[in-house]
């Protein structure tokens, strides 16, 4: 990116880290058997997403040997109703759930980083939890929860089960933003006269923005990506992107997820390079 | 998972924090009241009134078949799908069903969502065209005098093979187990274990309700053996894996062997000596349906001679409508695979449920099979 | 949850906050934490406390009055067929995190030590990037590629090797995981290789000590943390995978998540022991994580 690349993490960064002399040579890659394996590692994670690129404008429907390049499966996929139904489904819900998450999770991390009061590690452990149980554990609970108290599946119950997460991720990315700012700012702006609100609309928000967006983004792809949870939460009508490609990896015939998963692919890559650029640039500050 | 919740030194989940409020999760814990109840599930969801939401297979509706309802009636039909009778009376019960007006389960499923009492029985009154059905199909044993259910979709249950790999052709169940290390992980048996169990329970001469725990016992032993064998236990992957050869033989429903044969010519279907299951698959309105008149609607417009014999045809199943019958081309009528001559089906019988107990031995087998 | 007295900004926040009635400082805290945790409350912990609740009662169906009445659906997970299957995602979870610890540390390594620092943001980027892509159509690619007929085959095939059969089989569910989770593994390496003072690196090697001694005496040690953290996290991941078994995995390779879903969803219901098993992850995963932050990051914590 730049020449004064800084580590990822803002707090492993030591002041005199330019002075240490690096083993390697600064600006060349040397050839090393580690060269070599991270080289062949850098290509086992690509190789999957590139092969299923590659397949989605194979003429042939099933045999894995090139038979001629086509775009037959982009047409089909834009005219298959299931699939633009389930996509609209899952954009609903992930915009939905991140919507609220981004207003929820915000106002968690200032209100976490803000005060101290009885019970707030009890609510931090509940607010993190989502972010190392496993989905299933999540998705479960929240049917049989549900089941409980008599509420029938929709659309909607998926939209309340994703807040959940979301908002664990949206408010880690903006704590971790918080703790880099200064805090004199707001206090100043109170002191002018600014009403609590007025300070944090126009003075904190605007420098959590970063933070808050790259949270955001994380989520949403999340929400799209995620099977169990909404499986397990949906109801009539209200199948998503994931149940729909996972029921048709099952069940298809023809190849069309190819071109789906590249389509996806690529869209959750730039989203990557947003959420990735807006973290690398904040914390560099 | 994102990378910025990898960092496990992030300030805001220090140690202690954490421990704490695990700690305080579990005695939250424990205070729970009792005494309530688990509902069961039954709301009925509002939906508009030309909104048709339907809960069948995958493969029994497509966009045609929609929208040509939609052009008769003016009402929308929104299509989910299921891949077993049992996947869908859990979802049912999870309370993921209180959209749906039209259900599509098996014959031995209606007698046990009659027994929940899920089922609207049928206002035959507002029905037309059942008299277009074949007499056998008319007053069926599950469900006498046609109360709650109307019969849409025959078939029966065998084997897809590869005709060009498999020579002799396999004739009978008993071809999996002679043959098995020709067929190592080139063999997937349906994902149901009525279907897969009774069809041992066939093969070793008894009979697919049996209710003999040895009997079943002595299949799931049979099964058991054949299971290293096995690719995967499943209903719907083995479709593209068979065209793509990556499959030689694999169990299957007639109307899905007859849909995927097309797409690889040296596919054929045999229905096994001993036997087979004799499957039916309905109509029904569940008790918590929110929009009946569209599912009478659904039930008239699918009854049809012209639509029936049309899906008979594009969608691949087996009509139980003479009138639709009647209309289909030869060729399709004189599909084996569809349409199995009278004697062919001597050996083969329906399923009907066979009470708790039975299915919890059932139960236990299955899930030793496929978990063990 | 109750909000101490304590002013809720510094002592120099606005002049009129000591003179606020009381109610005015609870609206803070409650207008920002209110409606998360209330959110939580709902969706998180009720919902937890329901299943554990749901988990003393042995064969309930919807419908039923909810009696806690025992430990018969945790007795059940001990049930030899069970501990099979737990032990079985234990095996796959635990070959999963070796798997991305061999993998993985040369690729840390390399990035935050070998290659040029310039380059080093950009190369860790990178890496990671495959996680934001669907870990559904991940695992698709894996059967796409494995499959008897697949890519690999007919790569193979076409430079005259035998092919290999690896789909449906544990193999392949390693595989898919390993890939899934190698990200996690090298990014949390990374961070702690990045520390790693490379001077005592470089003490070490003027010292005499061979290549192989510097890494089992200084770098391994002084990672330990990173390590812990990274196999920790590569463990729980792949314990509660769903998607690689199932497309992957064929017959034998049936996990705690498949059986916890077949409980619920699956051809015969057991909502009580789906959230007895439910309860354990929860626990397990929970317990594993409390007891890393308690011995795992000393050197991080202030």
């Amino acid at each position: 990116m730049t020449e004064s690349a800084k580590p990822l993490d803002p707090k492993t960064q030591s002041p005199d880290e330019e002075s240490i002399p690096d083993m390697s040579n600064e600006s060349r890659f040397s050839l090393s058997w580690q060269t070599l394996f991270a080289g062949a590692m850098f290509v086992f994670m690509y190789l999957p997403i590139l092969i299923l690129m590659v397949y989605s404008f194979n003429e042939s429907a099933y045999s894995a040997g090139w038979e001629g390049f086509t775009l037959e499966w982009y047409r089909k996929l834009f005219g298959d109703p299931r699939i633009l139904t389930a996509l609209r489904n899952s954009v609903t819900v992930a915009l939905c759930a991140v919507g609220v998450s981004a207003i929820l999770g915000t106002l968690m991390a200032v209100g976490l980083a803000r005060y101290q009061f009885f019970g707030k590690k009890l609510y931090q452990g509940i607010a993190y939890l989502p972010l190392i149980v496993p989905d299933i554990a999540i998705a479960v609970a929240t049917l049989v929860f549900l089941a409980a108290v008599g509420i029938g599946l929709s659309l909607w119950t998926i939209v309340a089960a994703h807040i959940v997460f979301c908002l664990a991720y949206i408010a880690i990315a903006v704590s971790t933003r918080l703790a880099d700012l200064d805090k004199h700012l707001e206090e100043a702006a109170l002191d002018l006269g600014a009403t609590p609100v007025q300070a944090f609309l126009q003075v904190l928000l605007p420098q959590l923005m970063p933070g808050i967006v790259s949270g955001c983004l994380i989520a949403f792809v999340l929400s799209m990506d995620d099977l169990l949870i909404s499986s397990f939460t949906a109801g009539a009508g209200a199948t998503t992107l994931p149940m729909e490609i996972f029921s048709r990896i099952r069940t298809a015939v023809k190849p069309d997820i190819n071109a789906l998963s590249v389509i996806l692919i690529t869209v959750s890559g730039i989203l990557a390079f947003v959420a990735e650029s807006l973290r690398y640039r904040s914390e560099q500050r | 998972m994102p990378p910025t919740q990898l960092h496990f030194d992030r300030p805001n989940l220090s140690r202690r924090r954490f421990l704490q409020g695990t700690a305080a999760v579990l005695s939250g814990l424990a205070l729970s009241g009792c005494g309530w109840t688990l509902a069961d599930v039954r709301t009925t969801v509002k939906t508009a009134a030309d909104v048709l939401y339907i809960y069948t297979w995958a493969g029994y509706t497509d966009r045609d078949l929609l929208d040509r309802f939609t052009a008769e009636t003016g009402i929308r039909a929104i299509a989910d799908v299921f891949s077993s009778n049992e996947e869908m009376l859990a979802k049912l019960q999870a309370g993921a069903g209180g959209a749906y007006s039209i259900i599509y389960p098996s014959d031995y499923m209606v007698i046990k969502m009659r027994d929940r009492n899920l089922l609207t029985e049928l206002d035959r009154s507002k029905i037309v065209g059942l008299d277009r059905l074949y007499d056998r199909f008319q007053n069926p044993e599950y469900d006498p005098g046609d109360r709650y259910s109307v019969p849409l979709s025959w078939g029966t249950t065998g084997l897809i093979y590869n005709s060009k790999v498999l020579d002799p052709p396999p004739k009978d169940w008993d071809y999996l187990w002679e043959n098995q290390e020709a067929l190592y992980k080139r063999m997937t048996l349906l994902n149901d274990p009525r279907e897969t169990i009774g069809a041992v329970l066939r093969m070793l001469g008894y009979s697919y309700n049996t209710k003999d725990p040895k009997a079943i016992e002595r299949a799931y032993e049979k099964l058991l053996e054949l299971k290293p064998a096995i690719a995967s236990f499943d209903s719907d992957a083995w479709r593209s894996r068979i065209i793509t050869g990556d499959l030689t033989v694999a169990m299957c429903y007639s109307s899905d062997a007859n849909e995927v044969i097309p797409e690889n010519e040296d596919l054929r279907y045999v229905l096994p000596k001993s036997g087979s299951s004799l499957w039916m698959d309905t109509l029904v309105i569940p008790a918590s349906a929110p929009n009946p008149d569209a599912a009478y609607a659904w039930i008239n417009f699918m009854l049809q001679p012209e639509v029936a014999a049309e899906i008979c045809q594009r969608l691949s199943f087996a009509t139980p409508n003479e009138a639709a019958f009647e209309l289909l081309p030869s060729e399709v009528q004189n599909n084996v695979t569809l349409f199995p001559p009278n004697p062919a089906l001597q050996n083969s019988e329906s399923l009907i449920p066979l009470g708790e107990n039975v299915t919890s031995i059932y139960d236990r087998y299955w899930t030793r099979l496929t978990s063990g | 949850m109750s909000v101490s007295t304590k002013p809720p900004l510094s002592p120099n926040s606005p002049p009129d906050s000591g003179k606020t009635p009381l109610g005015q400082q609870w609206l803070g805290p409650v207008a920002l934490l209110g409606p998360a945790g209330l959110w939580l409350v709902v969706l998180l912990v009720l919902p937890t406390l329901v299943i554990f609740e749901i988990s003393l009662v042995p064969d309930i169906v919807p419908g039923m009055k909810v009696i806690p009445s025992g430990l018969d659906n945790y007795l059940l997970a001990f049930d030899p067929l069970y501990i099979k299957v737990i032990f079985r995602s234990l095996f796959f979870a635990l070959g999963t995190t070796a798997l991305c610890l061999l993998l993985g540390f040369p690729v840390a390594y390399w990035i935050a030590i070998l290659a040029p620092s310039r380059w080093r943001n950009l190369l860790l980027m990178g890496f990671v990037l495959p996680l934001w892509t669907s870990s559904l159509l991940r695992a698709y690619a894996w059967v796409t590629i494995l499959r008897p007929t697949g890519v690999l085959n007919t790569v193979l095939g076409s430079i005259g090797l035998p092919g290999l059969e690896l789909i449906d089989r544990p193999s392949a569910v390693l595989i898919g995981m390993s890939y899934d989770f190698l990200p996690y593994m090298v990014l949390i390496l990374y961070s702690s290789l990045e520390k790693l003072d490379r001077q005592l690196l470089e003490a070490s090697a003027d010292l005499g000590a061979t290549p192989l001694e510097t890494f089992w005496k200084i770098t391994v040690p002084q990672t330990a943390p990173g390590i812990a953290a990274g196999s920790l996290l590569v463990f729980i991941s792949s314990l509660g995978d769903f998607v690689d078994p199932e497309l992957l995995g064929g017959t034998s390779s049936g996990t705690v998540a498949r059986l916890i879903y077949n409980q619920f969803l699956g051809q015969s219901p057991n909502w009580g022991f789906g959230s007895a098993l439910s309860t354990i992850l929860i626990l397990v995963v929970s317990v594993s994580i409390a007891l890393l932050l308690k011995y795992g990051d000393r050197d991080t914590q202030p």
